[in-house]
Parts: C-alpha cells; structure tokens; sequence
C-alpha cells in the first residue's frame, strides 16, 4: 500500500497541511478550480510528455514548442486569419515539429536527448522569428479567443458566488481521457510500452518501432501544441517564450507519476498526481507566502525525495 | 580409449601444471576432472565441443573465478589464483577474442593501461618516452607498421588484436616477465594476414621459452601451429595427442566421444519430396552468409547447426527478416519478403530470438502482453483492445504451452526462465505460423521445461508448420531433426536427413576449414 | 522531508500572524525580479511599504507569464488587499480581471499600460527622450549631421526614438544621417559594428556631429568605435538614456559620451506605496498614470 501509493500519500499529506494551516482560503471549491484550472496548461504538455516517456525517450522541446504554437496561432490572428484557422495551424504547426523530432530520433537514431535540445533550440528561435521578438497582445488577439481562457462552465452557487469549472480544466480534463485511452485501451499503446521496455525485443516481434516512436513524437508535439494555445488564450497574449518553463515541470511530473508504478515505467494517471502535485505545491506554498526562491528549492527538493524514495523501494523489492 | 595418451612426452619443467580442476555452476558440472600441461618452449592447443569447458578452464587460469577444486603449478611452484592481479604477477598473459580496450585510447595508453606511465620531471605524463617505449615494444612483434599514437579505434581488428597482445608483452619494468601466454580464440575476427603475423608472434614467444596456450575450433590453425593439443569433453581431460602424431579425424573422435553412429537414437526421415516448401532462399548473401541456397519444408524439423560464427544464427536472423542482404531474398511460400520483422511476421514467419531477455521478451510487460504483441490486430478492433479477448486468448495460449504463472497479467520478469521461455514460443505459435524459426531454443531451460518445449516444436511440424531451428547444442539438433543443415564460413557445407548422420559427419563438416573449401 | 516542510511552514505561518495584525497585506509580482532595475523598483517598494506599517510578500516568476497569472490569482484568494504588479498588465488580462471581480486594486510599478489597474507609476519616455535630443541639439548648437540608434520593437524604447526623431526633424539645420536599428541581444557589439560602418563611410572630420542613442548600451557601442577610429577629437558628441552605470563613468571621464537620463526609481518605488497606503488607508486613488520626473545626467552632475 505505502510502496505503491507513497507518491500519493505525498500528495494527500501537503493537502492537509495546507489546509491546516490556510484553512480559509486553502480547502475552499474556489480554491482547488482555481488550482485545476492553473496546471491544465502543464498537464496537458505533461501527459503528451508521458507517451514518449514510455518509450523511454525524452522531448526536451515541448515547452519551445508550446511558445512557437502559441506564437503562430497570435501572429495569425494578428494577421487578420480566423480563430478556426490560427488554431489548425497552430497544431499543424505543433505536429511538424513532433514529426521532425521523431524523424531525428527514429530513423536518424539520434539520441532523444540531443536531437531535441536541438530542436528545443530551433523552436525558440523559430517563435522569436515569428514574433519578430516581441509580444503580441490587446487587440490583436480577438475578444472570443481571449474569452475562452478565463471563461467556464457555471456550476451553481456556493455562497453567493458563482461557481465556474473553468473551459482549460476541461480540456485538460479530455485530453487525459484521450491520452489514458491511448496508452491503456489501444493496441498502439501495448506498442508503445513494448518499445519502452525492450525495443529489440519489440521489433523483432514484428512491432514497427521506428512508426510507433515517430507516432510519440507527434502526440508530444501536438499536446505542446495544445499546452501553448491554452497559454495564449488564457493571457490573451503571446509572448515568444511564454510557454518554455513547461518542459522542466512536464518531465518532473511524469517522473513523480513514474514513482507510482511498480514497474517503473510512465502511466498517464500517475502524471496526473505529479502535476498536482507541482501545482498544490505552487499554490499553497504563494498562500503562505514563502519567498519564492525558497519555493523554487522547496520544490526541486520534494520531487528530488520522492523519486529517490521510488528507486530505494524499487531496489529493495 | 584415447588412443596416443601414451605417446605424449611432456618436456621436463612444465611451464603449466594443471594437476585438477573442478568447478560447478549451480547444477552444472562444468569442470570434472581436466588436467594439462604446458612446457616451456611449447604451443599446446586446447580442444573441446561447446559446453566442454575450455572456458571454464581458462576463467580459472585467469583467477576471474575461484575454483572448487584448483590445484596447480607454475614454473613448479603452486598456483592458486585469487584475482587477475595473481594470474598477472604469476607471469600469465591473456589475449582474448573480444577486445576489451576503450576505443578512445591510443595504441601507447592501451599497451600500458593499468602500468605506471612514464612521468617528466614536473609530474605529467612522458608522451614521448611512453610512445617509444610503445615502438619498441611493437617492434619486437613485428608490429613496426602500427604507430603508437593512433588511436584503437582507427585500427583494422586484427591490428587491434595485435596491440592487446603487445599489451600482454609490456612487462613492467621490473615486475616478473610472462611465463605463459593463452590465447582465446584470436583468430575469429582477423584476416588471414592479419592471422599470419599473429602466428609469427606466437612462434617467436615460443622461441624465447615461454609457454603458450592456444584454444581455438579452427583445425588448420591447431595443425599448423601447436605441438600438443589438450581435448576435453564434458569438462573432463579425455586425451593428450603429439601433434605430429595425430590427424584430425582423431581429434573429433576424442571431442565427441563416438566412434560410430548414434546408438539409439530413431530414425525420424520423412517424404520429404512431397512436402511443399514454406521457406527459401537462392543465393542469399550477407556479411556472414555466403551464396547460400535453402528451401524449408513445411512439416519438418530443420536444424541449421554450426561453429559460432558458422552463419547458422545469420541464416536465421535472414529469414526473420532481420539482416541487411547484399544478394539474394527470401521467399515465403514463394512471395519474395521485405527484409523487416513485420513483414516477416504478417507473412506468417514467428521468430524465437537466441537472447531471451535481450531480443525475446519485455520483461516489465505482462505475460499476455508479451504473448500478443505481433497479434494485437487479432485482439483489437479500430485499434482498441477488447480486453476479454485478450485474456481469453492469452490464457488458451498459457495454457496450450504450459506456462505456470498466477495469471496471464502477471509481469514476465517474475517468471523462471523455462515458463520465460514458454512465453515466447506461445507469442510465435499464437499467429499458427506457416514457419516457424526458433533460435536456441532450450538454452538456459531446465530439463523439464525442455522437453516439453521439444514437445511443442514437433506437435508445431506436425500440423504443417515448416520448423527451422538453429542450436549450438548437437544432443538437441539430434534430438529435434528431420532434417540436419551445417553450416560453416558462412556456407552451407552439409545437408541430409537426420537419420543419415552421425555426430562425426556433422562436426567434420562443421570444423572443415576456409582452405579446404575453398579448394573443394 | 514533509516534517522538515512542515516545521519550515509552521515557523513562516506564526511569524506572519503577528505581522497581518497590523495593517493591509501587499503582494508585489513581477516576472522581472532578475533585471537591475526591477529589483531596485520592488527593493524600493518593500521597503516603503513595510516602513509604512504594511506586510508585503514579494514574488517572483523568473520570467514565466503563466506563472505570473496563476500565481496573481493564487494571491487574490489567500485575500490580499492590495498588488503591485511590475508587468503589463495586458500579459495577464484574466488574473488582473480576477482581481477585479475580487475587489483587489492592482497598482501598476513601471507597467506600461493602465488596463485593468488603479494606478500605474512609470518614467515618461516621450519626456525623457525629450530630454536627451534636445540637450544634443543645444549642444551642436542647431547644427550638424546626426546618427540615431533605435530599436522600436520594444514600445517604452519606440516612444523615446519617436519623440527624438521629431524634435530633429523640428529643427532646420539638424540632419538625421541614418536611424540605426541596434539589435538585441548584444545591442553594445552591434552598435559598435553599426557606427563604425557609418564613420567609415562619412570620412571627414565633422561630418558627424552628434549620435543620439535610445538607451546607453548602444550609446557606449558607439562611444567605442568612435576610440577605434581614432576620431575622437573631431567633436562628437553622444547621448544616452538610463543612466547605467558605465555610462556615467563615460560621462564622469570627459569624452565624447555627453549625457544621459536617470530615472528617479526610488521616486517611482515611494510614490507606488504612498498610493497603495493611500487606498489601503480609504481614501479615493485617481485613476490615472503618474508619471515620475527623470534628470539629466552630465559632466557636471558627477563631479
């Protein structure tokens, strides 16, 4: 039970702290959408991140990818292009750039790690192109698009205030459903965790491995995609490196799941506790007022525990 | 039995006594009683089939293993080696066939890794004193051709070679010198020239009265090069042969054990005509394989066996769809087959990869995971996983093959190694393959779980599957075979029905030499 | 690990009870903290305001702005009284909404746009680059041939180019040469390059009399190639903007480097807090930008 769930335990033991010692604002409905509704953004680049986790490999380039989408999606509604239009590019955008990734690993057999520090290289500097390095904001980005960021779907009242499961919530929310579906459900998931776990073994049982990484790679790019459109919606503005912090908090979520699962390997519902685990840590930890600096060491310090309490039970077992 | 034990004079003050060695793995006995000994000034050989326990024996010498039972001499005085380190202050120097050295090193760091490197007055490594005393060293091996300050990695393999055995040469300055060599198979990746200059070497070793230990499969080098051969058998001395006084043919008798055909065994010859063929290939050419020329019939039990490096595992690996062809192609039922497992696989070819853990299974995946992965198409619709059918189908699988798990979702790694190993053949079978190729099968299998694998693969023949298996292990060759193919340099250099060969016939065929084919 | 953070949390709450007890909670945001001058501005505001009896929480996102609007929203919900943002606040529309609908005013420090907020306290770039070009023209005396860096992408600097230009063009005998677009980064190496160039190409003793540069990095670019050509006796005359501080040593040493403009930061930083302890005090804030005077920067200023 405490081998398994020890992550979790974790995470249920920073909620009681901080209800305790916040327990106004802190256990309040508003408070925990707000925070649902603060890592949809992670969340989303961080389960796209989990499927090319189970293959074992890495895309350090989601976060310049989430800023590049988002980027191109405000440059062309700048340019006077529907909302529709800016969003599919934007995607397309997203996806070109996971194919590319795939390509470089797949069939070029690049390492992961180095063939996307590359690529996270090109995206930034391809956002900046764009963006010709400044931010685009106001009335550039259209008033529904904008709206969608901060709007939601009204729930009732709880004291007289209005209730509002946020719009990014739900899409996060869908895109977990699509990504738990993908890796647990389909047969292109059995692949994918086959590829993770001995890719020799995988291809000579006929998987085509090289299709299946390349298939990763696009998901990844494509939930960067997402991540960065949610990002400029919600600011209503897009900003060339707006969404490049995502990367390090999506690969610490999906290492915090990672601890989850007895054998080691990535699952999209322990990705899940992960980035609640950032986020609950953010959040309770501004309501506190700790100066951020000791946030950031608090925070790098938890995750450093809990994976290595992960791999000493993991070595013991 | 063996014949000239007798003959064999030992020359007075044995460089090497081995009176005894003894040692068990868990439940194998792989040393049982083997003893040899090498004289000053001699190149003896060491002989034996796979699993016979030459290297064993060599582990031994080297101290990379504690011995149960080790008593031994060097020079007349006791030797009971502990590590590496006593084996190298003994005065003993392995050349090894793999080449353990950092491909970033030069020939200089090589030759002198793990001795003191020559210093300059103020304390930093003396590059130039440590490359002449490199030269030096080469020289005297006729290895002038080879600079020291070229990195390993861009030597041919032969030179490579060369250097580990300038490096078991580079005596420390005033450290004991090297009584006894041994060297493990040095030949299997040089050239011939590169094979002649290293014999050149040897021979000069011998004339300056250190003793050499030479384990090798390939009979012209054993003939050409060494006075004595030592053969065991089931980890057991079972001769000491002059070379001059011996032939080959003697040697293969005294490795094998028989003198005449396979008593007992039952003859299992088929029609084979009318079986219609499954597998085949015309002129197939890859690194390893050399114009070979195979139909696999449906059926049947073929078994490719051969030396390592015979092309007996690349023929396999061809037919899997995993070899980059120079020449050649394979046909399934005579539809040519893209070189890639999948299309293997789609083509009703089931694979069993030699390495389990490496090439076979996933190990954090579950046994029903494992079992299915080239079949998903079978149990999913639009791609989704109807689980039911998952499970049923694995479990009829786990339980067809025998597979003693608590259930079908239980992660492989928790397995033994026979149930590990029923998994993987469950994955080929559950596609009712029209062939079926199984790369050692039974290897690291327990007795029980072997037979019935045995059982499998021939119920699998039965039904019409065509069977090809390849196995370094003859006892299973034989055991399995309707049909036996051996295989050598890369050539297909015997083919017969089972019943019609002895163990001699194939192992004669098997150690045929490069030379002699290339004359036949 | 979680008792340590516990003990860590117990000792920060029991520190802050006694605190609140006494006047308004202020949490000061910005993205920029790592920036010279923000910190300045937000060392400012602390310490004003914590002198004014208030207890201020200052946080920082390292430059992510979607960290900033959740960590804004996070803030209205613990239920601060009042923010003090140093960003725009276009960047962050739905938190500073957010705050709004909270009844938490929003005070912007260097902001750059008054969307959504109380108040915002900045520098006047029209006022300051009003300042540089017209003391460059006073000091060529009407007359002469000028070289202006710029860089409009970034609006605080495209307003200073802006003004600057027209005040030129405003007098008859002033010729603006070249308006140099100074890339970023690495506006000093390019400046150098940029002017150089130009110098090269102008090859007489004054044919260049003035360069007018929107901030002082590329006024020192210029400064240099000026030293590397050998012309610094034909009379040159620079300025800058923001008063860093190789530029006042430049200015200190004499050269051709003639003035730039400090921005009054602690003014900015005390102004802020006096208007948040006025709002926090009950009395009506003007919605409005207020605009904190700049001074000239010369020879004489520094001795």
């Amino acid at each position: 039970m405490i081998r398994r769930y020890g992550t979790l335990i974790g995470l249920v033991g920073i909620v009681v702290v901080f209800s305790v010692l916040r327990p106004d604002t802190f256990m309040t409905v508003g408070n925990w959408l707000n925070i649902t509704q603060q890592v949809s953004i992670l969340a989303v680049v961080a389960f796209a991140s989990t499927v090319v986790m189970v293959t074992g490999a890495f895309d350090l380039s989601v976060g310049t990818m989430a800023s590049l989408a988002g980027m191109v999606a405000a440059a062309s509604m700048q340019a006077g292009l529907g909302i529709g239009v800016a969003i599919a590019l934007a995607l397309a955008v997203a996806a070109a750039g996971g194919a590319v990734n795939g390509l470089l690993v797949a069939y070029l057999r690049i390492v992961p790690f180095v063939a996307t520090l590359g690529t996270l290289t090109m995206f930034g500097g391809l956002a900046l192109m764009v963006s010709d390095g400044s931010t685009i904001f106001g009335r550039a980005i259209p008033q529904a698009f904008g709206a969608f960021g901060r709007g939601g779907l009204p729930l009732g009242t709880v004291d007289g205030r209005a209730v509002i499961l946020p719009n990014l919530t739900i899409v996060a929310l869908i895109v977990l459903v699509l990504v738990w579906v993908l890796l647990e459900q389909t047969g292109y998931g059995r692949r994918l965790y086959a590829v993770g776990g001995n890719a020799v073994a995988a291809r000579l049982a006929g998987v085509r491995t090289r299709l299946v990484m390349l298939g990763a790679f696009v998901v990844s790019g494509l939930g960067a995609g997402i991540g960065g459109l949610m990002l400029t919606s919600r600011l209503a503005s897009a900003n060339p490196t707006q969404g490049d912090g995502l990367m390090l908090n999506a690969i610490a979520a999906v290492f915090l799941g990672v601890t989850m699962s007895d054998e080691g390997v990535p699952r999209v519902l322990g990705t899940l506790v992960g980035v609640l685990i950032l986020g609950v840590l953010a959040n309770g930890l501004t309501q506190l007022q700790i100066d951020t600096y000791v946030q950031q060491v608090l925070t790098g310090a938890i995750v450093v525990g809990a994976v290595a309490v992960g791999s000493v039970r993991r070595r013991a077992s | 039995m063996p014949p000239s034990t007798a003959a064999a004079t030992p020359p007075p003050e044995p460089r090497l006594r081995v009176v005894r060695a003894d040692h068990r793995y868990g439940a194998t006995h792989a040393l049982k009683d083997a003893h040899l000994t090498v004289a000053a000034g001699e190149v003896h050989a060491l002989v034996g089939e796979n699993g016979a326990g030459k290297s064993t024996l060599i582990r031994l010498l080297a101290g990379a293993e504690t011995a149960d039972v080790f008593s031994a001499t060097i020079d007349g005085r006791p030797y009971t080696p502990r590590n590496p380190a006593d084996a190298r202050r003994a005065g003993l120097r392995f050349v090894h066939q793999e080449l353990n050295v950092a491909p970033s090193l030069s020939v200089a760091e090589t030759v002198h890794l793990g001795l003191p490197y020559p210093r300059t007055p103020l304390g930093t490594i003396d590059w130039r004193t440590l490359n002449t005393r490199t030269a030096d060293t080469l020289s005297k091996l006729q290895l002038g051709h080879i600079n020291p300050a070229t990195v390993m990695h861009r030597l041919s393999a032969g030179d490579a070679m060369l250097v580990t055995l300038a490096r078991a040469l580079a005596a420390e300055p005033d450290g004991p010198a090297a009584g006894l060599y041994v060297f493990d198979e040095p030949t299997a990746a040089l050239s011939a020239r590169e094979a002649d200059r290293l014999f050149d070497a040897i021979l000069r070793l011998r004339a300056t009265g250190a003793g050499i230990l030479y384990v090798s499969h390939r009979m012209n080098e054993i003939f050409d090069l060494s006075d004595r051969v030592t053969v065991l058998r089931n980890g057991a001395t079972v001769g000491v042969f002059d070379t001059s006084n011996t032939d080959r043919a003697a040697l293969v008798q005294a490795m094998t054990g028989r003198e005449g055909g396979l008593a007992g065994r039952t003859p299992k010859g088929r029609g084979d005509a009318e079986q219609p063929v499954v597998l085949s290939v015309r002129s197939l050419q890859t690194r390893q394989l050399n114009e070979v020329d195979l139909d696999v019939q449906a059926g049947l039990v073929t078994v490719v066996v051969g030396l390592p490096g015979s092309g007996r595992r690349a023929l396999l690996r061809a037919f899997a769809g995993d070899a980059t062809l120079h020449g050649g192609q394979v046909h399934v039922l005579g539809i040519p087959m893209k070189q890639s497992p999948h299309a293997a696989w789609q083509a009703g070819v089931a694979f069993v990869p030699d390495e389990r853990r490496g090439e076979g299974l996933w190990l954090s995946g579950s046994v029903a995971a494992n079992m299915l992965l080239p079949h998903l198409g079978r149990v999913t619709r639009a791609g989704w996983v109807r689980r039911r059918h998952e499970q049923r189908e694995a479990e009829a699988w786990a339980a067809r093959v025998g597979v003693r798990a608590r259930g079908v979702r239980q992660p492989a790694w928790e397995l033994s190694g026979g149930n590990q190993q029923k998994v993987v053949l469950a994955r080929a079978l559950a596609g009712q393959p029209q062939a079926l190729l199984l790369g050692e099968p039974t290897r690291g299998v327990d007795v029980g779980a072997k037979e019935e694998i045995y059982d499998l693969v021939r119920n699998a023949a039965q039904q019409g599957t065509a069977v090809l298996v390849a196995t370094s292990d003859l006892e299973e060759a034989f055991t399995l075979a309707d049909r036996m193919v051996v295989m050598a340099h890369g050539r297909i250099v015997l083919d017969a029905a089972a019943s019609d060969l002895t163990r001699e016939a194939v192992l004669t065929a098997a150690f045929r030499d490069a030379a002699e084919e290339v004359a036949a | 690990m979680p008792r340590l953070l516990s003990r860590f949390v117990v000792a920060i709450a029991l520190s802050l009870t006694f605190a609140v007890a006494q006047a308004g909670t202020v949490a000061v945001l910005t993205p920029y903290l790592a920036s010279a001058t923000t910190k300045i501005m937000v060392d400012g505001v602390e310490e004003a305001l914590t002198n004014l009896g208030h207890d201020v929480n200052v946080i920082d996102t390292a430059g992510d702005v979607g960290a900033l609007d959740s960590r804004i929203q996070d803030v209205v919900l613990q239920g601060v009284d009042a923010i003090v943002l140093s960003a725009n606040p276009e960047l962050v529309p739905a938190a500073i909404q957010t705050a709004s609908d909270a009844g938490v005013p929003v005070f912007g420090l260097d902001a750059g746009s008054l969307v959504g907020l109380q108040a915002d306290v900045t520098s006047n770039n029209y006022a300051m680059a009003a300042q540089t070009a017209t003391y460059l023209v006073d000091a060529l005396e009407g007359e002469g041939r000028v070289v202006m860096l710029v860089h409009p992408p970034y609006a605080p600097v495209q307003k200073r180019g802006a003004i600057a230009r027209a005040i030129f063009d405003n007098t008859p005998d002033i010729e603006v040469v070249d308006e140099i677009f100074v890339e970023v980064p690495g506006p000093l190496e390019n400046a150098r390059n940029a002017v150089e160039a130009v110098l090269t190409a102008n090859p007489e003793a004054g044919s260049i009399a003035g360069i007018w540069a929107a901030w002082d990095e590329p006024a020192l670019g210029a400064l240099q190639a000026i030293e590397s050509l050998g012309r610094q006796d034909e009379g040159i005359a620079i300025v800058g903007l923001d008063a860093i501080d190789p530029a006042r040593e430049a200015i200190a040493g004499g050269g051709n480097f003639k003035a730039t403009v400090a921005q009054d930061f602690a003014g900015i930083a005390q102004t802020v807090a006096n208007l948040v302890d006025d709002a926090l005090s009950g009395e009506d804030v003007e919605r409005r930008t207020v605009y904190v005077p700049a001074s000239l920067v010369t020879q004489g200023d520094l001795r």
